[in-house]
């Protein structure tokens, strides 16, 4: 067989045109990528100049974090002047009595930090638990 | 006595020569003759000069001498190219030795190298218009890519029987180059477009010359896995020539390596052309449409040089699309000589090998195409 004939029955058309496509392509995605190698190669090279300018800049325009209070320490007075404040209180309430019944009153003479008052109190012994939720007060350990 | 001198006598081969291989004989000769006396090609043409001359010298069949004899010594030689071994070995050696610079500089040069490869394409049409089949087009089509380890490569895979005329038409042309490229590059073009100057590329990184192998590699070879044994091999050698920590291995792919096959692929193709075997209709169809692939990718790349003009604010020196055919450094040295001609200060060597590169790879591609269509 020959001839335009022999072309087409061998595919030969399809072949050619498919056959050319491809390399052409090829070789232009090829082209394409190697123009752009030294580029990204900028890029790496230069990173750490581009990332302390973007740290420089978020820096910039970071809000000044917040800071907490710092939570002083309150100056409470000793146990001795704790407990001199609050035994007139206690000698109000019948023994032995609730702390929020204690809580209640120092909160109406207006006692500065009551509650951690009433913890240092009773962690000094001062105020004795008695098993039932109920407090008595210690004279020997308030003198 | 007189048998056994009688006997002798009708087995020497001043007794068994015929007119072909007389004729086989003169065309060997004639190739040594333009490998060491106008040097055309002289690392192809004389090994190949000299194994035509080897490969007609008459014998008596059977004897286990001959090329085409099983077990025989120029039959052990000739495996490396019908197994396509010898064209990947000369790949290597080609990777390390090619310098990518100049196409990485201006990589719109490779364009070029696609559009030389379009007279692979036609020559296909060709050779399927002239009769011939399939397998056998697509081997002869390659010759058009200009590069003779591609064509025996994709010959020795789809139509091993033509691989003698093939290869020599291909190096043929090869070593013709600056009779057949000149005129075609001069009628195609105008002498103004042949004074136009190209700029000078920008300095490539070495690592930019590292990462090229590794890319390049991955692209085209998924794209089109059959030019792996050529393509692997070429960006390997380039590899480990740009690596620059096994310049003992670059050094040896560039040298020792690559001279030996070329030799022994030389060798071995030219003594594949005994008479009785080459000299057929077929072949001198093939040196034909060989020379016409050859034409029509030069062409191709001129005129595609031209049409890059017509969108680009920089104008390209259309002569460099000549070059876009991978044969290297013949095609690029004709193209820098031609734009010599015209303006002595006009230097396209560099642009020129950037177009060979490209067309190298291009062929490769090509190759692996063609064979992939007959899987």
């Amino acid at each position: 067989m020959f001839g335009f004939e022999n072309i087409t029955a061998n595919n030969g058309w399809a072949m050619a045109v498919v056959g050319a496509s491809i390399v052409f392509l090829g070789l232009v995605v090829l082209s394409f990528v190697i123009s752009q190698v030294h580029k990204i190669l900028d890029l790496w090279e230069q990173r750490d100049e581009f990332l302390n300018r973007y740290k420089k800049q978020a820096q910039i325009e970071e809000p000044k974090p917040i800071k907490a209070p710092v939570s002083r320490q309150h100056h409470l007075p000793t146990v001795k002047e704790l407990a001199s404040i609050y035994r007139p209180l206690v000698e109000q309430l019948k023994q032995p009595f609730n702390l929020i019944q204690l809580f209640e009153i120092s909160n109406k003479m207006d006692l500065a930090h009551p509650h951690l008052s009433i913890k240092y109190l009773q962690e000094a012994g001062v105020l004795v638990p008695q098993g039932d939720g109920t407090f008595t007060w210690d004279k020997q350990k308030a003198n | 006595m007189f048998d056994l001198f009688y006997q002798f006598l009708s087995n020497t081969g001043y007794f068994l020569a015929d007119y072909r291989h007389v004729i086989m004989i003169f065309v060997g000769c004639i190739f040594l003759y333009l490998g060491t006396a106008k040097k055309y090609e002289p690392l192809l043409l004389v090994p190949i000069g000299f194994g035509i001359l080897v490969g007609n010298v008459p014998f008596f069949k059977g004897f286990g001498i001959g090329i085409y004899e099983p077990n025989s010594v120029l039959h052990y030689l000739y495996f490396g190219v019908t197994t396509g071994v010898y064209p990947s070995i000369v790949f290597l050696g080609l990777g390390a030795m090619t310098d990518f610079s100049s196409l990485l500089a201006q990589p719109k040069l490779m364009l070029l190298g696609a559009a030389a490869q379009m007279g692979i394409y036609f020559t296909l049409l060709g050779a399927l218009f002239f009769g011939f089949l399939p397998k056998e087009a697509a081997s002869i089509a390659i010759i058009g890519g200009a590069d003779g380890p591609t064509s025996i490569f994709l010959t020795a895979k789809l139509a091993p029987h033509l691989i003698g005329p093939i290869a020599i038409a291909a190096y043929s042309y090869m070593a013709l180059i600056p009779v057949i490229q000149p005129p075609i590059m001069r009628l195609l073009t105008t002498r103004q477009e042949r004074l136009i100057r190209m700029p000078p590329g920008r300095e490539v990184s070495r690592k930019e010359l590292i990462i090229f192998p590794v890319v390049a590699v991955l692209l085209c070879c998924f794209l089109a896995p059959t030019a792996l044994p050529l393509l692997g091999m070429l960006f390997l050698g380039n590899f480990l020539k740009e690596s620059g920590v096994v310049n003992r291995l670059a050094n040896t792919a560039q040298s020792a390596i690559i001279d030996t096959a070329t030799i022994f692929l030389g060798f071995t193709v030219g003594c594949s052309t005994q008479g009785d075997v080459f000299l057929t209709p077929k072949a001198l169809g093939i040196f034909f449409l060989g020379s016409v692939a050859f034409s029509i990718a030069t062409a191709s790349g001129v005129i595609f040089g031209k049409i890059m003009n017509l969108f680009l604010k920089e104008k390209i020196n259309p002569l460099l699309g000549a070059a876009g055919v991978s044969a290297v450094p013949g095609s690029a040295r004709e193209v820098h000589l031609t734009g010599l001609k015209e303006d002595p200060t006009n230097f396209l060597l560099m642009h020129g090998m950037a177009c060979n590169s490209s067309g190298v790879i291009g062929s490769a591609i090509c190759a692996g195409i063609l064979w992939s269509f007959f899987i």
